[in-house]
């Protein structure tokens, strides 16, 4: 339980060389071996479901064969009594009361059974349980492990670059220019591809007046078409 | 996929908004990745189990203005819900950005993660650039 805790106290007591332990190893050797334990349960756990299994198909069957015979010696008593034949009939009686027997006995048996096989699909669950959570557990551990290998590798560079004062400025200041630079050569680009093509002469011809007015374009057409016409 | 795939592949990769990736696997086989919207503070990345986690280490506690550390941490913790898809957090004396994806992500959202981290590192740094020595 807790090993967010645990690890909480281990890091503020100043766990935070690699490979210096975040938890107990001990405690993660328990989560492990937890985790085992509960595999195994569950593995022998569907082992005797697998039994019990068996056991449930053969009582039905025996159940139901039981059920039939009942039911055909009743048959056969009824007629037995039609026929005047009051001797006979008691002794299917007598018979039919042992299957009576039989058959409550096995019912019972079978309920006994559904009962268990019920307990260790509740045992299976709560292993599964116990198993998920150590292993959620053994990947918080894995993940703080991990994140002090990968932050360790660079905290040495800040070392070695001498934690010089404002070092993030400098470098935010370096990215910044860097992005700035990239905008720019953008809008050059942007502008080169227009010059080149043609965008910029023709805006300078339009502004002379040449090369067509702006938004006479179809009193132009039609000037055309009417000439046309007319020759 | 392994880091070594993951470095090979960023290597050969210009995502839709133009980034380029310089990804190497060091000596203790940590992922570095340097992400070309932001080449200062390269990218950490490792694998657990479950998931691939990626850190950008941002600066150290005897880098914080003197007598500015808790005002910073509040920062931060302020900070944290504009950057849902980064964690800000702190790793025995340096801050750090972190995310975690699962080991299943695509390539390609791999890398608009990690774009998405190198841009976060630069806005994280920016917004709290006043509190550092």
């Amino acid at each position: 339980m807790g090993v967010l805790r645990d690890m909480f106290t281990a890091l503020k007591g100043g766990a935070n060389e690699v490979g210096e332990a975040i938890v107990d190893a001990n405690a993660i050797r328990i989560l492990e071996q937890e985790i085992r334990d509960a595999e195994n349960a569950i593995a022998s756990a569907k082992q005797s479901l697998t039994r019990m299994k068996s056991t449930e198909i053969k009582l039905k069957r025996e159940l139901s064969t039981l059920n039939a015979d009942i039911g055909d010696y009743e048959r056969k008593a009824v007629a037995a009594l039609e026929g005047g034949e009051e001797g006979l009939a008691t002794e299917v009686a007598g018979r039919i009361a042992e299957l009576e027997s039989d058959r409550e006995e096995k019912s019972s048996e079978q309920a006994a059974l559904d009962v268990e096989i019920g307990k260790i699909h509740q045992m299976i669950k709560a292993r599964e349980r116990t198993i998920q959570k150590n292993k959620r557990d053994l990947d918080k551990v894995r993940t703080v492990q991990e994140l002090q290998r990968a932050t360790a590798s660079v905290s040495k560079n800040f070392a070695a670059t001498g934690s010089s004062a404002h070092r993030v400025s400098k470098a935010l200041e370096r990215v910044k220019a860097k992005q700035t630079d990239w905008q720019d050569r953008m809008q050059a680009g942007e502008w080169l591809e227009g010059k080149e093509a043609g965008d910029d002469l023709d805006a300078k011809l339009r502004a002379k007046g040449i090369g067509g007015s702006a938004g006479g374009g179809a009193n132009d057409v039609l000037a055309r078409l009417k000439a046309r016409q007319g020759g | 996929m392994a880091l070594e795939d993951l470095a090979f592949r960023l290597n050969d990769y210009e995502d839709a908004e133009g980034t380029t990736f310089d990804a190497l696997v060091t000596e203790d086989g940590i992922l570095e990745v340097v992400c070309s919207n932001n080449d200062e503070f390269p990218i950490h990345i490792t694998e657990t189990q479950t998931q691939i986690l990626s850190v950008t280490p941002l600066f150290n506690t005897s880098e914080v203005a003197a007598g500015k550390a808790d005002e910073l941490n509040e920062a931060f913790l302020r900070l944290s819900p504009a950057v849902p898809l980064s964690a800000i957090g702190l790793q025995g004396d340096t801050y750090i950005l972190f995310g975690a994806m699962a080991l299943s992500t695509r390539f390609e959202v791999i890398a608009h993660e990690l774009e998405v981290q190198a841009e976060n590192a630069i806005d994280v740094l920016e917004a709290v650039e006043h509190l550092l020595a």
